[in-house]
């Protein structure tokens, strides 16, 4: 069997600074694979038997190899970056077009496609199901078990109001949730000596896409104005030394 | 060229929402987020039509007059036996048709998580543009723009599509809830649809989540690191006593004391409430980007200088586990 992980590189959002104006100091933020691909990465990395492979994508710019740095670690067998001026400013819509176009090309015969449920920067949670459509394959977001059976799977899904276990053929597209917060995130299995690995990198023209189907230009949406979040609160501060006058004092709030 | 968009640009029109229905127990009802995006839609609609789809059987009968009173003139209800049961690939399928046939403008849905997973599924069969989880919306000449926070509620970005149909998807709690308007009539339409090669759904279990679902109630008691355990028994009177339910911050969930269906922020749930009492929680962006649509917040914490008076309308420098305690008594 073939499993694809497709993963994605967020900024360290717990050592994220805001400045005086409440605007993300992003610059010296050290960047690491997003905790919920981490997830996806430890499902596949389970669900592995002999002779499976386990291929990691990811778009992004060139430092996005250290995502899959991080994944080869963790024990993928091959790593592909995306990457591309043409690919930049990508909505929803542009990035699941570029990575059905690596999908159909590179690796028509994975049997599961696994994604994290969403990323922890953009938190859309989008892009597995519109993957999905865009391949007409059938889609298991929310999973929080997945287990072998034969030459399918066994999925098990938490809509929050419903757990839902279901048979998922071969092919799905796969959304992980993170379903223990406690879990540790996965070890590293091997040592990888980065200088005996090679990131294959493919571009657009590899993909076979034309410019107005990825990045900004193949995009559905445009961000047409963004505002700093301004609070109008009032912000007063109360001194609570005193419990009792502290606790008359917010139910006066109430 | 417009061919690639599926709908006409100069005939879309209108607004068209995926009615959720829910099942609690007490039978279904129309999904509070479903109406809140009707209320919506009734106060920036000029004009324009409102289309409703529901997917069920005879047993949605009954929800018809409520539909139709929240601004709704034609529902479409993809009806079959089977329709009831939720299965993304089959709903995104009637949709993605029904949206063809009417050629609305603008597209909506909850952010729930069944929303969440139906809009891009139905987005990717028309080629069409989406916004996630939006927290404000404002018509302008058949143009939507969507606003939703980003980089963690630092920042609110302003979003358009660029071609028809425009598609969001809203959240919960955001808009106030509509009254019902009208005669509650408007006519029904019958859509059949083949489920073929049907997901295989081996079981399903419902959770009763009505008494812990924090992302609907409108006063948490919120509670984080800074306080003691034996705090949560405290705090769960109180949030009865004013009618609310005790949510928490990560750092709670991870030391076990509390489940994760009851965590505010990026990984737990978008909360917005009408009060958020905030006891002894510091605030990490992750947590302020799941109370950025709280209506007020007032913070509890030692520590003057902790990230959530950032956002707080009130903060009260004292300790949380006495005044928590003190509340209790006097409530």
């Amino acid at each position: 069997m073939r499993f694809v992980v497709a993963v994605k590189q967020v900024p360290d959002t717990t050592l994220i600074k805001v400045d005086a104006d409440g605007n993300l100091i992003r610059g010296g933020v050290p960047s690491i694979l997003d905790p919920y691909s981490e997830h996806a990465m430890e499902a596949a990395v389970h669900l592995k038997g002999d002779g499976d492979t386990i291929t990691a994508v990811t778009m992004g710019p060139e430092q996005a190899s250290s995502a899959l740095l991080r994944c080869l670690e963790i024990g993928v067998d091959e790593a592909f970056l995306l990457s591309d001026m043409d690919f930049a400013g990508a909505d929803v819509h542009a990035t699941c077009r570029t990575l059905k176009a690596f999908l159909d090309r590179f690796v028509p015969d994975a049997s599961l496609i696994i994604l994290g449920k969403q990323a922890s920067d953009g938190d859309t949670g989008q892009v597995p199901a519109e993957l999905a459509g865009m391949m007409d394959r059938q889609q298991f977001c929310y999973s929080v078990k997945i287990t072998r059976e034969g030459s399918s799977f066994i999925v098990t899904q938490d809509y929050g109001d419903e757990i839902r276990t279901s048979a998922a053929p071969e092919g799905s597209v796969i959304s992980v949730s993170e379903c223990d917060a406690n879990r540790r995130l996965p070890s590293i299995r091997r040592f990888i000596d980065v200088s005996s690995v090679r990131i294959k990198k493919l571009g657009r023209e590899d993909l076979m896409l034309g410019t107005f189907s990825c990045g900004a230009r193949g995009s559905r949406t445009k961000i047409i104005g963004t505002d700093t979040v301004r609070s109008e609160r009032s912000g007063r501060v109360t001194d609570g030394s005193d419990p009792a006058a502290a606790a008359n004092f917010i139910r006066g709030l109430l | 060229m417009l061919e690639r968009y599926r709908l006409s640009v100069d005939r879309s029109d209108g607004f068209l929402v995926w009615i959720e229905i829910v099942d609690d127990g007490d039978g279904k009802r129309i999904s509070d987020c479903s109406k809140e995006i009707l209320g919506k839609v009734m106060s920036m609609n000029d004009g324009s039509r409102v289309w409703g789809v529901v997917f069920g059987f005879t047993e949605l009968k009954p929800l018809y007059g409520e539909i139709f009173s929240y601004g709704v003139e034609t529902l479409y209800e993809v009806h079959g036996k089977e329709m009831s049961v939720y299965r993304p690939e089959v709903y995104a399928s009637a949709l993605a048709q029904i949206i063809i046939r009417t050629e609305p403008a603008v597209v909506l849905m909850g952010a729930t998580p069944r929303g969440r997973e139906l809009a891009p599924r139905t987005a990717a069969i028309l080629d069409a543009g989406l916004t996630a989880d939006c927290t404000d919306l404002k018509m302008s000449d058949r143009i939507l723009s969507m606003v939703r926070p980003a980089f963690g509620g630092n920042l609110l970005a302003t979003i358009q599509c660029t071609a028809f149909p425009q598609m969001a998807t809203v959240r919960p709690g955001v808009f106030p809830m509509p009254e019902p308007e009208g005669d509650g009539k408007g006519t029904v339409i019958y859509w059949q649809e083949d489920i073929c090669n049907p997901k295989d759904i081996l079981s399903s279990e419902r959770l009763d989540t009505a008494a812990d679902d924090i992302s609907s109630a409108k006063i948490l008691v919120s509670l984080g690191a800074g306080v003691k355990r034996s705090s949560i028994a405290v705090a769960e009177s109180v949030a009865r006593k004013l009618g609310g339910s005790v949510s928490c911050s990560r750092r709670l969930v991870e030391k076990g004391w509390m489940p994760q269906s009851r965590q505010v922020g990026q990984s737990g749930k978008n909360v917005a409430p009408d009060v958020y009492l905030a006891f002894g929680i510091s605030g990490s962006v992750q947590h302020l980007a799941g109370i950025s649509s709280a209506k007020r917040i007032i913070s509890i914490n030692t520590d003057p200088n902790a990230r959530i008076g950032e956002v707080a309308d009130e903060i009260v420098i004292g300790d949380a586990d006495s005044i928590l305690e003190e509340l209790d008594r006097i409530l």
